[in-house]
């Protein structure tokens, strides 16, 4: 469920997979560009947020990470309803977790059917000598199922940062169907041609004490 | 100041200085400060002034600016906290009305512009207030917050008025109709129509989009607080009988640990507990707040709690695999009240973009997927043995989890731990002594290396073995030559035949007798003086004989010419003398009888040469007999000693009664088997004339038997080595041809 305001875009994101496949090593290294846990600041790993600006316009990324054991797998409607991306993360030297994927889209698809954007992201490619999800298959089926294929590697930093700006740039484009086909399709197009896209961290400290202070009035 | 103060208080240095504190004198003139301080305390007045103008014009832009009630009220605690700010409040000072004045009016100012800076401050305290629910009061606290909105008269009025319509819509259709759903779905409705209004209303274009967030959660709040009553959990909804359920069911589940959820949570570490009871008290806090927004705060809170014990205890930020386990196990401990009709309310009611978002929105969706999981929890979800579980659950087997124990226990746990901690440093002791082990049969394998690498060494530099020296036949005949030339001269001297059988009987007893005698250290080689002599001097060995002391007394008895002649006969009858004893003859008789010498010539060469002969004796005799017995370096004389003892004719008495008695050899055999057992090879192989005395039966002896015995010996003949070893000389050539006979004998 996307907000749009003033503020610009809000949207949701779910990272779906298997356990050990590297969800929130991804969601750290792209939050504070770092690796090893012992030197993350943050408190926790499982939400995060990160706010982007795409031409102007503000997108503010809720990332909520979910538990990937097996017995927590029926919990999966519960995180991801109303969310507008889901990144569905698989270790490339585990098939297992690919067919996990499989599910995960079938799920979702049924679910949510085209209101979430769906993103296939092999991590772990530093270990491409153990590589047991061949590329190409991964790629033909994200096609067929209409998602976006990435190859990532949370340890060497590599496609992070792409994945999350083509995603939210997918869900900008899906959104913008949802709202108004005419008007949205020519924008969307402008905004993927344009590959100006910029990180605005600078803002990202005022506007989240705003946030924070505002929820603790509430609280009151 | 003095005068003010009654006389029985002292007054300290402190009371005179600046009420600054700044170390200088005060003054009364200057309330009690420093002339500086007070210069500037009198500026900051100032400056205060002005900015009470500025606060003033801007305050105007604000249409509610005339402050009611709690802002008066706030200044006014302010303005009493003015007032005790000085360091010192008990030496306050009246001072002049007119400074009085002018102090009140500045706090006054400062204050108007506090009270202006603090409005969002201000409205926090709103909620708490509310909690009592009197109805008035919430009201009255409505009031307050709405007006303390930072939006112009006509969006307050707009809100008001939708917060009227939609508080009279929900009365309205409780009245009317009884699904939850399609109320919560007009609420909703109602938000979103909020949010449209707040992003396109021009009355809202004004404020700030912080300030329309603030009137979304003030219009929620309020519409919520007042129809909290109706809202939560209606009668017509089962969220009752849903609460009763899971409370009954996470009860049942009081037997799950953090072992079965696999959570990272740390049971036994304290500050882990603590802040576990923490997020328990946060989540059963969560019913006593009345607003959606509060009650998430309360989930976002606990989480929170969550997210720090998981910090510590998986070393890094937590991610949802750890955190869900661990938020089951809080839920599951904590068994908030109303849980279920706490949920559905804020799901209900809440903002719907609020669940979708942010972290409180996170925090309840993750608390939801918790409760779902108690709800469908099964023996496979916790990995255990269905009839375990069931079992369990119907509370017929007593599940004793570390939580428990932590609680119940504790005391138990501790002395378990404690118990740990000794049973690893005794661990670690042991490996010490183990490794100490290790070290010490390290040692005592170097200690056995170097000592026989030094046995080693001193064997190679002291090797047993000079055997090379051995020449027997050799120096054997050599010896045996000498001592027969000697022995022949000495019996020519002398002409005493019984004297000179006596040596070369004993010699060949001696030499018989080796083994025996050398263990007894008391009858060494006879050869080795003549041997010795021989080797070194055997043309020198007459001439001390004849020439040492008693030849003066010879000359004087002799005539010169008598000396050469008695020599040439003592040569010519040296081979009778030799002879002699080995027929049997007796040397005396052979030599008085049978000698061609004449009587003078026996007188003149007898009688100087005993005399020489025994000074002779008694001078070598003196020299080396009572020399050490064990010392090795005295061997030699201890073998020269041995030898010129035999020459003594003390000793001779018994050796010439033992020679006796060999000679009738048959008629003892005893003494002679005994004698040929100690050291048969050598008597056999000897070439000495008493081979041919001693009787037969010895000869017969087996070897086995002399092998028996010569073990006994052993002794005896690394004492000999030794002293061969140690010697090389050629006296001790000849000792090792005895010495060696008798190993080579042995072995």
């Amino acid at each position: 469920m996307s907000l749009v305001s003033a503020n610009g875009f809000n949207f949701k994101v779910v990272l779906l997979g298997e356990g050990c496949v590297g969800k929130t090593s991804i969601v750290l290294r792209y939050v504070e560009d770092k690796f090893n846990p012992k030197h993350f600041t943050t408190l926790q790993a499982s939400f995060v947020t990160k706010k982007l600006t795409f031409n102007g316009q503000r997108v503010h990324l809720n990332i909520w990470d979910t538990a990937g054991q097996e017995r927590f797998h029926a919990l999966g409607p519960i995180y991801y309803r109303g969310s507008d991306g889901a990144i569905l993360v698989y270790d490339i030297t585990d098939e297992d977790s690919f067919q996990k994927v499989k599910n995960w889209v079938k799920e979702l698809k049924k679910m949510l059917g085209s209101d979430i954007v769906i993103a296939i992201v092999g991590n772990k490619t530093d270990l491409e000598k153990d590589r047991h999800v061949p590329a190409d298959e991964a790629e033909s089926y994200s096609q067929s199922v209409g998602a976006k294929h990435f190859e990532t590697s949370a340890k060497m930093n590599e496609g992070i940062e792409e994945l999350f700006l083509e995603l939210s740039t997918m869900m900008i484009t899906n959104h913008d169907v949802k709202e108004s086909r005419s008007n949205s399709l020519n924008r969307s197009n402008s905004i993927r041609r344009s590959n100006a896209l910029m990180v605005d961290d600078a803002e990202d400290t005022p506007a989240e004490e705003n946030a924070t202070s505002t929820r603790c009035c509430g609280a009151g | 100041m003095y005068s003010t103060k009654s006389p029985s208080l002292r007054i300290n240095s402190g009371d005179l200085k600046c009420r600054n504190g700044c170390g200088f004198y005060g003054n009364t003139q200057f309330d009690g400060f420093c002339s500086k301080c007070f210069r500037e305390r009198q500026q900051g007045l100032e400056r205060q002034r002005k900015q009470r103008v500025v606060a003033s014009s801007s305050t105007k832009i604000d249409p509610h600016f005339p402050r009611q009630k709690t802002s008066s009220h706030h200044s006014a605690r302010a303005a009493t906290q003015q007032h005790t700010f000085p360091p010192s409040p008990s030496r306050h000072k009246p001072h002049s009305p007119q400074r009085g004045d002018q102090q009140e009016r500045g706090t006054l100012k400062k204050n108007a512009i506090l009270s202006v800076f603090q409005k969002t401050s201000t409205q926090k305290n709103v909620g708490k207030p509310e909690r009592p629910y009197v109805p008035d009061r919430t009201e009255m606290e409505f009031i307050t917050g709405l007006k303390k909105l930072l939006i112009s008269d006509d969006a307050k009025k707009k809100l008001k008025s939708d917060i009227q319509r939609l508080d009279a819509t929900i009365r309205d259709y409780l009245a009317n109709h009884r699904s939850i759903d399609d109320l919560s779905e007009c609420v909703q409705n109602a938000y979103t129509r909020l949010s449209e209004v707040l992003g396109r209303d021009p009355r809202f274009q004004t404020a700030s989009p912080e300030a329309r967030e603030e009137c979304m959660n003030f219009f929620e709040k309020v519409v919520m607080t007042r129809n909290h009553s109706y809202l939560f959990s209606p009668c017509f909804t089962n969220d009752e009988e849903q609460d009763s359920k899971i409370q009954k069911r996470i009860r049942q589940l009081g037997w799950i640990t953090v072992k079965h959820l696999s959570c990272g949570i740390d049971e036994v570490h304290s500050a882990s507990r603590e802040l576990v009871y923490t997020a328990i008290t946060e989540l059963v806090a969560m019913d006593s707040f009345y607003s959606p927004q509060e009650k998430l705060e309360c989930i976002v809170r606990c989480c929170r709690h969550i997210f720090t014990l998981l910090k510590h205890a998986v070393g890094g930020p937590a991610s949802a695999d750890e955190f869900l386990p661990a938020l089951i196990f809080v839920v599951l401990k904590a068994n908030p009240i109303r849980l279920h009709s706490n949920i559905n309310f804020v799901t209900r009611f809440s903002n719907a973009s609020r669940l979708m978002s942010g972290e409180g929105g996170y925090c309840f969706t993750n608390l939801c997927c918790a409760i779902t999981f108690i709800e469908n929890l099964t023996a496979v979800s916790l990995s255990m043995p269905a009839d375990e579980f069931e079992a369990l659950m119907k509370g017929e087997k007593v599940y004793t989890s570390a939580w428990e124990s932590a609680l119940l226990a504790c005391e138990g746990l501790h002395l378990i731990s404690e118990n740990m901690k000794k049973m690893d440093a005794l661990k670690r002791k042991n490996e010490n002594v183990l490794k100490g082990i290790e070290c010490f049969k390290e040692d005592l394998k170097q200690l056995q290396a170097e000592i026989t690498q030094k046995i080693d060494e001193t064997l190679i530099r002291a090797p047993l073995t000079i055997l090379p020296i051995k020449t027997p036949e050799f120096l054997r005949t050599r010896a045996q030559s000498l001592i027969l030339s000697d022995a022949a001269v000495a019996e020519q001297r002398r002409n005493s035949g019984h004297f000179q059988s006596n040596i070369v009987t004993s010699l060949s007893i001696d030499r018989s007798d080796e083994g025996k005698a050398l263990a007894k250290d008391s009858t060494l080689p006879i050869p080795i003086i003549p041997a010795v002599v021989g080797t070194t001097k055997p043309t020198d060995r007459d001439k001390p004989l004849v020439d040492t002391k008693p030849e003066p007394v010879k000359e004087a008895l002799s005539t010169p010419t008598q000396s050469p002649a008695g020599r040439m006969s003592a040569s010519s009858s040296a081979d009778l003398l030799y002879s002699s004893p080995i027929f049997n003859y007796s040397p005396f008789d052979t030599n008085s009888l049978g000698d061609a010498a004449t009587p003078e010539d026996f007188l003149s060469g007898q009688m100087p040469d005993f005399t020489g002969g025994i000074t002779n004796i008694n001078y070598d005799f003196d020299l080396s007999d009572h020399s050490g017995d064990n010392s090795v370096a005295e061997d030699t004389n201890i073998t020269t000693g041995f030898n010129l003892e035999e020459f003594d004719p003390l000793i001779q008495k018994p050796s010439s009664s033992y020679l006796s008695s060999t000679e009738s050899g048959p008629d003892d055999p005893d003494r002679i088997g005994a004698v040929e057992c100690e050291k048969p090879k050598s008597l056999i192989e000897s070439d000495s004339p008493s081979e041919i005395l001693l009787p037969s039966p010895i000869k017969p002896t087996s070897a086995t038997n002399y092998k028996g015995f010569s073990n006994f010996e052993i002794p005896s003949i690394s004492c000999n080595t030794g002293d061969f070893s140690s010697l090389n000389s050629c006296e001790m050539a000849t000792e090792c041809l005895e010495g060696s006979e008798g190993v080579a004998d042995k072995k």
